[in-house]
């Protein structure tokens, strides 16, 4: 269980790390606020249209904001010389990575909650009565962010443009979450709000099969 | 013969994909043919000192 | 280099056969006629640009767990050939859906998929080209390969089951059990044609990477004196 361990001591001090000057977190919900403002121009935000494109538009802006968020996940290790230190503090390498994909998952829904509301309220859709579902929504989703989102920036940090070249990295590849996540929120926005069950078993398997191969290759990423 | 020339398009279309592409290919390969050229010779000029 | 030309020599002619049988020989198709001929380039496109990704990821693999400069080597050629026959493939589609179905494009699954599936392999290449040193090139790019050929058949599921709600232009199916014999000898020799343009291809692309991989010990041997 020592990886249980070593994760909880690693996730304690990446939350401790933001939580200090909230840098990421401030910045990342101002930015998808931005996007929430400036989608409304580009078509009439009435309920119809709301409940038609206001999913899509929302989750988005969460994937834009998130590869612009997960880039000094690998980048501060890398800037600090943190990272061989990491390697040899921990048993399993994989901890590391499950310990930045938590945080960053705990991140990303935080943001995500806190823009829930004013997204309702600037969009006109009514999300009180299925908030539980959303949030489940929202941790699939994210969860499916952060796993090749974590793996990418590590990947990133070692290339030149690389706040360009993680968004180019990673929003293709979540074309499947993008497509679940969408489809089971508007299910949840619509007038007769129901639970997406397949696309919900979707995201968790979109999860899966990444978590597996980033248990399998993580160690390799971590190479220097 | 209706659409005939759209199916002569698209053979064309791939086949000048294709043609470009093997041209792009070798035209690296005889840049870096004299980028070997002039290494060596760089290489062997610093040697013989 | 004579043998190499020869080689080409023997490919175009087997290209031109082929296009000739695919023209005369073959027959019209009767529901839509004769920009059905489309087909012989668009599928056996599509399979050698298949074949081009699945030998990528299997380098990919190889360079992980290997480290052997050759399956580096290998896994960007076959990434940049795939792109090419991909690019052959979306340009062909279009320029048959267009007096069959009205419209150039249509985001159904197998059309999503194909761009998609370009779209990861170009940004795999992006990535090789903005890391400087070889072997974290090598292993970073392997890497991504991996996750990106891993999203292949999810993307194609996610927007099956999503586009499967919507009405559907015309649907068809591959070539299948019931194809006229004149046709099947007409795809198969096309499918081979394109093989060997696919080996041709790829084995030029590769001597090319292992002349770049060359030029840069070179350079370095260079830079230490």
């Amino acid at each position: 269980m020592a990886l249980f361990a070593n994760t909880t001591v690693l996730l304690g001090k990446e939350l401790r790390t933001e939580f200090r000057s909230r840098e990421l977190l401030t910045t990342t919900v101002v930015f998808i606020l931005v996007v929430i403002v400036l989608f409304s121009f580009t078509f009439d935000p009435s309920v119809g249209e709301s409940r038609k494109f206001g999913p899509g538009l929302l989750w988005l802006s969460f994937l834009f904001a998130a590869s612009l968020m997960l880039q000094p996940c690998f980048l501060r290790e890398q800037n600090n010389d943190t990272l061989s230190a990491l390697r040899l503090a921990v048993q399993d390498p994989f901890s590391i990575f499950l310990a930045k994909l938590s945080a960053n998952t705990v991140f990303l829904l935080l943001t995500e909650v806190l823009m829930l509301p004013i997204f309702a309220i600037l969009y006109n859709v009514h999300i009180l009565a299925v908030f539980p579902q959303l949030v489940l929504v929202l941790f699939l989703g994210s969860l499916g962010v952060a796993i090749p989102g974590t793996a990418f920036s590590a990947i990133s940090a070692q290339a030149r443009m690389r706040e360009l070249m993680l968004p180019l990295l990673l929003l293709p590849l979540l074309t499947p979450v993008l497509i679940a996540s969408t489809e089971a929120t508007s299910g949840l926005l619509a007038e007769n709000p129901g639970l997406r069950i397949d696309w919900l078993g979707f995201l968790a398997g979109f999860d899966i099969v990444f978590l597996t191969a980033l248990w399998l290759f993580g160690e390799y990423l971590l190479e220097e | 013969m209706k659409n005939l020339d759209s199916v002569l398009a698209a053979y064309l279309a791939g086949w000048a994909i294709f043609f470009v592409y093997y041209i792009s290919v070798s035209q690296r390969m005889s840049t870096l043919r004299e980028e070997v050229e002039r290494l060596k010779a760089l290489l062997s000029k610093g040697s013989s000192k | 280099m004579t043998k190499s030309i020869a080689r080409a020599a023997v490919l175009f002619a087997l290209i031109a056969a082929t296009a000739y049988l695919a023209f005369n020989y073959a027959p019209i198709e009767k529901s839509m006629g004769v920009i059905q001929k489309i087909f012989y380039l668009h599928i056996s496109c599509a399979f050698s640009a298949f074949v081009a990704f699945g030998t990528c990821f299997y380098a990919n693999l190889r360079y992980v767990f290997t480290r052997e400069p050759k399956a580096d080597w290998l896994s960007v050629s076959a990434a940049e050939v795939g792109l090419a026959f991909i690019s052959v493939v979306l340009v062909s589609g279009p320029i048959w859906a267009h007096p069959v179905w009205g419209i150039w494009w249509t985001w159904d699954a197998r059309l999503t998929l194909t761009f998609v599936l370009g779209l990861l392999y170009l940004s795999y290449l992006l990535l090789r080209s903005m890391i400087e040193e070889p072997d974290k090139r090598a292993l970073f790019s392997a890497l991504f390969g991996i996750f990106a050929f891993l999203d292949v058949p999810l993307v194609y599921f996610s927007i099956r089951w999503w586009r499967t709600q919507h009405p559907q232009p015309v649907i068809l199916g591959g070539p299948g059990s019931g194809l006229e014999p004149r046709m099947r000898v007409s795809y198969l020799l096309m499918w081979g044609a394109l093989t060997g343009l696919l080996i041709l291809l790829l084995s030029a692309r590769y001597k090319l990477e292992a002349l770049r991989a060359s030029v840069e010990d070179l350079r370095r041997e260079a830079e230490v004196r």
